[in-house]
C-alpha cells in the first residue's frame, strides 16, 4: 500500500499550521498500532523556512517499542550518544557541542533538569511517544534559547480514526532484561484517550573482558528497573478547537555500575529518578489562523545514594507557551508567541530553595518574495528574573530553483544565547552567580532533493547541509586557581564547531519486497580555540567524547508480512585527552530484527527476534565503561485495531 | 519507467556499498580501548631495570581508569611511561595516590580501585594486590612488619608487609589522610566527616600507638590538615588548607610530639591560595610546599616566607617532592587535568631550572629509589 504520497505537496507548500503535531493529525494519525507499512514520505518537515527539521515517524519506532530514546538516535539520527552502557547514563552530543546544548521535549515540554540542564536519554522510553522531531542548529530557537546543537522533540498524536487500538508487547532479552508494554487507544471522531504503560527491568549482568583483572568477569552491580504510565486525553470541537491534557510519571531506580578498574568493588551507587508531567493544552484551527496554547508542571525528584554520599535534589518548573499565527496577509505569515517558565528547585547542594523565571517574547516572520524564494525571520528574547538578555535572532533562506523537481537549498544564520544551568549558578561553595551566558553564532547551508517515480513505487530523498559555528565563553567546571581541590564553572572556553551531515532515505517496492535505506553521516570538527592554562596545547583540538566522523545506517526489507532490519553503526575515534594525544579508536557495531506479523481480522501476532553487537565486538563508549557484546532479546506482541474505515 | 533508471542505478550502488561497508566494520576484532596516538617505544626488547630513579605517580582522572606511573631513569636521563601497563598488560586502575618503597617491593595505593598494588621493583611486575580498603589514601611503613594505610571512610588499615594482608583495622571515626612516624607513635591527620561541611568537620591529629595499634591522644588542628612531616629538630609539622570552600586562613603548625602540644600556629593570608603538598629535605632542614609557586622555608624559620622559590607563572603546580641526594624540587604541572602533565626539575638553592620531564595523566606523586 502506499498512501500518504499526497502530502508531500502539502508539505512542501507553506504550512498553515505552525506545528508538527498538526501536521500528523490530517496525516496517517497514529500509527503505531499499525502494522508497518510501506510509506512513502519526506523525513523533512517544511515549515521554519531555511532551518533543517527532521521527523523519524512512528513506522520506524515500531520495531523497537521496548528501546529507548538513546538508541533510536544512535541508529537512526547524526546526533552522536555518549553512552556508558546499557540502561546507564546516556547524553547527547549534538553537531559537537555538549549535552547541555541539546534541549530534549515532550509535545513542546522541556524535558531536561534546570539543575544539569541536560536529560540523561536512556529514562526515555520509546513506547512513550509516536513520533520524534529533530530541530537542528538554529532551528532551535523556534522553541528554547541555548540549544546550540538542537532540539529533540517527542510527539503523541491521536489517531481521529481510532475505536479501539489495543496493545501488549512483552520482550525477554539477555542478562535477565525484560520490557513490557501495554498502549490503549479508545475513542471516536470527537474524542480520544490513550492510556501507555512501560516497565524495564534489568539484571544487566553481561559478559566482558576486564583488562585490569585480566579476565572475562560480568558486569557488577548493573541493575535498573524503569516504569512509566501516561493518561492522555484529546477532544476535538467542530474541526476548530482542539483541547488535550496529558499526564506521564515515570520512574527509574538504577544501580549504577562501577568502572573497569574498580569492577571488584563491593561499594555500591545507587540512583533513583521519580518524574511527573503534565500538560494542558487548547489549539484553535482556521484557515490562516491558528492559537496555541499550553501550561504544564514538570516535577522531578533524584536521590543519590552511595557509601559516602547521600542527597537530593528536586526540580520543578512550571511551563506557558502560547503561540499564535496569522497568515492572512498576502505573502506573509505572521507567528507571534510568549513563553514563561518558572523553575523552583530543592537541593540538598543548594543553600536554601533556588528559583528563575524565564520570560520570553518570540516573533516568527515568514515572507514569500516568490514561488521560488521564500524567507523567515526568528526573534526571540529572554527576560530572565527581570533582566533583559541580548536578542537572540535568526535568519532563514529557501530556494527552490525548479518548479518540476523537489531540489531545495536552505540557508540560515543565527545568534544564540545559552544561560547558565542553576546547579552551575547555585552549587553550594563551587556555584559561580557571576558567570555570563554562553554566545553561539551559528550559520548552514542545506541541500534537499526528493524524488518520487511516476510510478509511485519509489521514493528518494537526498539531504547535505553543512554548518559552521563559535561558541564564546563556554561555561566549564575547571579547577580554581590556586585551589585544585575546588572546581568552579567559568566562561573559558572558546569552540569553533563545524561539519556536514549527509542523509539520503530510500523507498522502493519492487517484486513484491518493500526495500528501505535510511543513512546518515556527519563530519564534525569540533575544536577549542582558547588556551587555558599555559602549554596546555588544546587549541585547534578536536573536544574530547566528539566523534569526527560517524555513520548509521539501516537497511529494512519486507515481504510476506516478514520484516527485517539490518542497522550498521560505524563511531569514528573519539580523543580522550585535550592535547589530543589518546583516543578511543574507532568500531563499527551491527544490529538485526527480524520479525513475522501475523493477522487475523482485527487481531495482529508479532514474533520479533533481535541481536545487538552481531559480531560480538569488545569495545567501549566511554573509557573504562563496558559494554555488551552480543545479545539477544525476543519480543511477543498482540495487538487489536477498529478503526472508522 | 525509463526515467527511474539512473536512480535504480543509484540505488545499487548505494546498497552494495553499504554491504561493504558492513563487511568492513565487522573485520576489526582488536578491542576498542583508550589508546595513545604516539604508543611509546616498546622497552620488552631491550629490559629497563627500575634500579636507578625516580618513579613518578600519575594520578590519573577519577573514573577513567588512566593512573599509571612513569620512571625516570637517572642512567640515561630519559623517562619511560606507564611503565606497570608494560610489564603487567594492564592498567594501574584509577587514582593512583602515592607508592612506597619497601625492600624489593612498591607498594602503590590506587584510591578509586580501592587496593593497593604490590610490585617487584626490578621489573615492575605485579607481585600481590591487597584489597579491602575504601578510598585508601596513604601508607607508611612502622618496621619491616607491619604498615598503615589511612582511607576516607574511616579505619585504618594494619597491612602484614609478611602476607600483603590487612591484618586489623583501628577504628577512626572519619577521614584519616597523612601519616608520620615518631617514636613508636604514628601521628594521623583526619579531616573530618567527609559528608558534612567544614564547619561540622572536627579536623584532627591522632596519636596511635603502633605496638598496640591503638589511638591513645589527639590533638585539633587547623580545617584539612592535609600535610604532615617531622624536621631534624624533632618537631612535627601539619599544614592545614583552611579548607577547601576557604573556610579558615590556611595555617601551618608545628607541634612538639613529645609534650602533645601545638608550639607554633603559622598562619597563612586567606587569599584564595591553599597550600599543600608538604614535604621535607633528606637532611631535614627544610620544608617545602606549593602555593601557587613553590615555597622553601627553613625550619628555623619565624615566619612563612613572603615569595616562592619558584613561580608559577600561571602553570598548575600540583604534585612537590625533594630529592633525597641532591636535593633538587621537583614539581609537577598537571595543565588543563585533561592531557599528559609534565615534570620540572629546579636546582633548591639557585632555583634555576634544570630538567623538564613528561609524565602521565596528573602528575601527583614521586618516589625515589634507594
Amino acid at each position: 500500500m502506499i498512501k500518504s504520497t499526497k502530502y508531500l505537496g502539502y508539505f512542501l507548500s507553506v504550512s498553515f499550521f505552525f506545528n508538527f503535531n498538526w501536521n500528523s493529525v490530517a496525516q496517517s494519525g497514529k500509527d503505531t498500532l499499525h502494522l508497518p507499512e510501506f510509506e512513502v514520505k519526506s523525513n523533512y518537515i517544511f515549515d521554519n523556512l531555511g532551518f533543517k527539521r527532521v521527523k523519524l515517524d512512528s513506522i520506524t519506532l515500531i520495531p523497537h517499542i521496548n528501546a529507548d530514546l538513546s538508541t533510536i538516535l544512535t541508529e537512526y539520527s547524526t546526533i552522536f550518544i555518549k553512552s556508558y552502557g546499557n540502561g546507564t547514563l546516556s547524553t547527547p552530543s549534538f553537531r559537537g557541542t555538549t549535552a547541555q546544548h541539546t534541549q530534549v521535549e515532550w509535545n513542546g515540554i522541556n524535558l531536561n533538569s534546570p539543575m544539569l540542564g541536560q536529560i540523561d536519554l536512556s529514562l526515555v522510553p520509546v513506547s512513550q511517544f509516536d513520533g520524534i522531531e529533530i530541530l537542528y542548529g538554529a532551528a532551535g530557537i523556534s522553541r528554547t534559547s541555548g540549544a546550540f546543537g538542537g532540539v529533540i522533540n517527542l510527539v503523541t498524536n491521536p489517531d481521529w480514526n481510532n475505536i479501539a487500538h489495543l496493545l501488549v508487547a512483552q520482550t525477554i532479552g539477555s542478562f535477565d532484561n525484560y520490557t513490557t508494554d501495554v498502549n490503549a487507544a479508545l475513542g471516536n471522531r470527537f474524542f480520544q484517550s490513550h492510556t501507555k504503560f512501560n516497565f524495564s527491568s534489568g539484571l544487566n549482568d553481561f559478559p566482558y573482558y576486564n583488562d585490569y583483572l585480566g579476565k572475562y568477569v560480568n558486569q557488577q552491580n548493573a541493575s535498573f528497573k524503569i516504569y512509566g504510565i501516561s493518561q492522555e486525553f484529546f477532544w476535538k470541537l467542530k474541526d476548530k478547537h482542539l483541547f488535550n491534557a496529558k499526564v506521564w510519571y515515570s520512574q527509574a531506580d538504577r544501580d549504577l555500575p562501577p568502572t573497569t578498574s574498580n569492577a571488584d568493588s563491593a561499594y555500591t551507587e545507587k540512583l533513583s529518578d521519580k518524574s511527573l508531567r503534565a500538560v494542558i493544552e487548547y489549539k484553535y484551527v482556521e484557515p490562516g489562523l491558528n492559537l496555541l496554547a499550553h501550561s504544564a508542571i514538570s516535577d522531578q525528584a533524584m536521590k543519590y545514594r552511595s557509601l559516602l554520599i547521600s542527597s537530593n535534589h528536586q526540580p520543578n518548573t512550571w511551563i506557558n507557551r502560547i503561540r499564535f499565527t496569522y497568515n492572512r496577509i498576502r505573502k506573509l505569515s505572521l507567528k507571534p508567541g510568549i513563553d514563561f517558565n518558572y523553575d523552583w528547585v530543592y537541593s540538598d547542594n543548594y543553600e536554601g530553595m533556588k528559583t528563575r523565571s524565564t520570560l520570553s517574547l518570540f516573533a516568527e516572520i515568514n515572507y514569500e518574495f516568490n514561488k521560488k524564494i521564500k524567507s523567515s525571520l526568528v526573534v526571540r528574547d529572554d527576560i530572565i528574573d527581570g533582566k533583559f538578555m541580548p536578542v537572540i535572532p535568526a535568519i532563514g533562506l529557501e530556494y527552490k530553483p525548479f518548479n518540476k523537481i523537489n531540489l531545495q537549498v536552505t540557508a540560515n544564520a543565527a545568534r544564540n544565547y545559552r544561560f547558565p544551568t542553576l546547579n552551575e549558578l547555585y552549587w553550594e561553595i563551587s556555584g559561580n552567580p557571576d558567570l555570563k551566558p554562553e554566545t553561539n553564532y551559528i550559520t548552514e547551508l542545506g541541500l534537499i532533493y526528493n524524488l518520487t517515480s511516476g510510478n509511485k513505487i519509489l521514493f528518494l530523498e537526498f539531504t547535505l547541509s553543512g554548518y559552521y559555528s563559535w561558541i564564546y565563553d563556554m561555561i566549564v567546571w575547571t579547577p580554581v586557581e590556586g585551589n585544585s581541590s575546588l572546581w568552579r564553572p567559568e566562561n573559558v572556553r572558546q569552540v569553533n564547531a563545524r561539519g556536514f551531515e549527509i542523509g539520503t532515505n530510500i523507498d522502493w517496492q519492487i517484486l513484491g519486497f518493500y526495500l528501505g535505506l535510511k543513512a546518515n553521516y556527519t563530519f564534525c570538527r569540533s575544536t577549542n580555540e582558547k588556551s587555558i592554562v599555559p602549554d596546555d596545547n588544546i587549541v585547534g583540538k578536536q573536544l574530547i567524547y566528539v566523534p569526527v566522523d560517524n555513520l548509521n545506517s539501516t537497511i529494512s526489507l519486507q515481504r510476506w508480512k516478514f520484516y527485517f532490519k539490518y542497522n550498521f553503526l560505524f563511531v569514528g575515534k573519539r580523543f580522550t585527552s585535550t592535547d589530543n594525544s589518546y583516543y578511543m579508536p574507532a568500531y563499527s557495531l551491527s544490529n538485526i530484527i527480524l520479525g513475522k506479523n501475523f493477522a487475523l481480522n482485527n487481531f495482529i501476532l508479532s514474533l520479533q527476534v533481535q541481536i545487538n553487537n552481531l559480531f560480538n565486538i569488545d569495545y567501549q563508549s566511554v573509557a573504562s565503561r563496558p559494554m555488551a557484546g552480543i545479545n539477544y532479546s525476543f519480543t511477543l506482541k498482540f495487538s487489536f485495531i477498529k478503526s472508522v474505515d | 519507467m525509463k526515467s527511474n533508471k539512473p536512480i535504480i542505478y543509484i540505488i545499487q550502488q548505494l546498497f552494495i556499498v553499504s554491504v561493504f561497508t558492513f563487511f568492513l566494520g565487522s573485520c576489526s576484532k582488536a578491542p576498542i580501548r583508550e589508546t595513545p596516538v604516539d604508543p611509546p617505544p616498546d622497552t620488552t626488547v631491550t629490559p629497563v631495570t627500575y634500579k636507578n630513579g625516580i618513579f613518578i605517580i600519575n594520578e590519573g582522572n577519577f573514573n577513567w581508569g588512566n593512573a599509571s606511573v612513569s620512571f625516570i631513569d637517572n642512567s640515561t636521563n630519559t623517562v619511560i611511561q606507564d611503565i606497570f601497563l608494560k610489564a603487567n598488560q594492564r592498567g594501574l586502575g584509577d587514582v593512583a595516590q602515592a607508592m612506597t618503597i619497601y625492600k624489593d617491593y612498591g607498594l602503590i595505593v590506587v584510591n578509586n580501585s580501592n587496593r593497593i598494588e604490590v610490585v617487584t621493583l626490578k621489573d615492575f611486575k605485579s607481585y600481590t594486590s591487597i584489597s579491602g580498603f575504601y578510598s585508601p589514601r596513604y601508607l607508611e611503613l612502622i618496621d619491616s612488619t607491619k604498615a598503615y594505610v589511612t582511607s576516607l571512610k574511616e579505619n585504618i588499615a594494619v597491612i602484614d608487609l609478611s602476607t600483603f594482608t590487612i591484618t586489623k583495622e583501628i577504628p577512626t571515626p572519619t577521614w584519616t589522610e597523612v601519616l608520620a612516624l615518631f617514636d613508636h607513635q604514628m601521628f594521623v591527620t583526619s579531616v573530618g566527616d567527609f559528608t558534612l561541611s567544614n564547619e561540622k568537620r572536627k579536623a584532627q591529629l591522632y596519636i596511635i600507638d603502633t605496638q598496640n595499634d591503638v589511638t591513645v591522644d589527639s590533638i585539633m588542628t587547623g580545617k584539612e590538615p592535609m600535610g604532615i612531616v617531622i624536621d631534624k629538630k624533632q618537631k612535627l609539622w601539619v599544614l592545614c588548607t583552611g579548607g577547601y570552600d576557604f573556610y579558615e586562613a590556611p595555617s601551618m603548625l608545628r607541634i612538639d610530639p613529645v609534650l602533645r602540644v601545638v608550639e607554633k600556629v603559622f598562619t597563612f593570608p586567606n587569599d584564595g591560595n591553599l597550600p599543600k603538598k608538604l614535604c621535607i629535605n633528606s637532611t631535614r632542614d627544610t620544608i617545602y610546599f606549593i602555593k601557587d609557586g613553590v615555597y622553601q622555608m627553613p625550619v628555623t624559620a619565624n615566619e612563612i616566607p613572603s615569595a616562592p622559590v619558584i613561580k608559577s607563572n600561571g602553570r598548575v603546580f600540583y604534585g612537590l617532592s625533594i630529592h633525597p641526594s641532591n636535593g633538587s624540587i621537583f614539581v609537577s604541572d598537571v595543565l588543563d587535568y585533561v592531557q599528559d602533565g609534565k615534570i620540572y626539575q629546579y636546582n633548591s638553592s639557585s632555583g634555576t631550572l634544570l630538567n623538564t620531564y613528561k609524565a602521565g595523566r596528573i602528575p601527583a606523586a614521586f618516589c625515589f629509589t634507594n
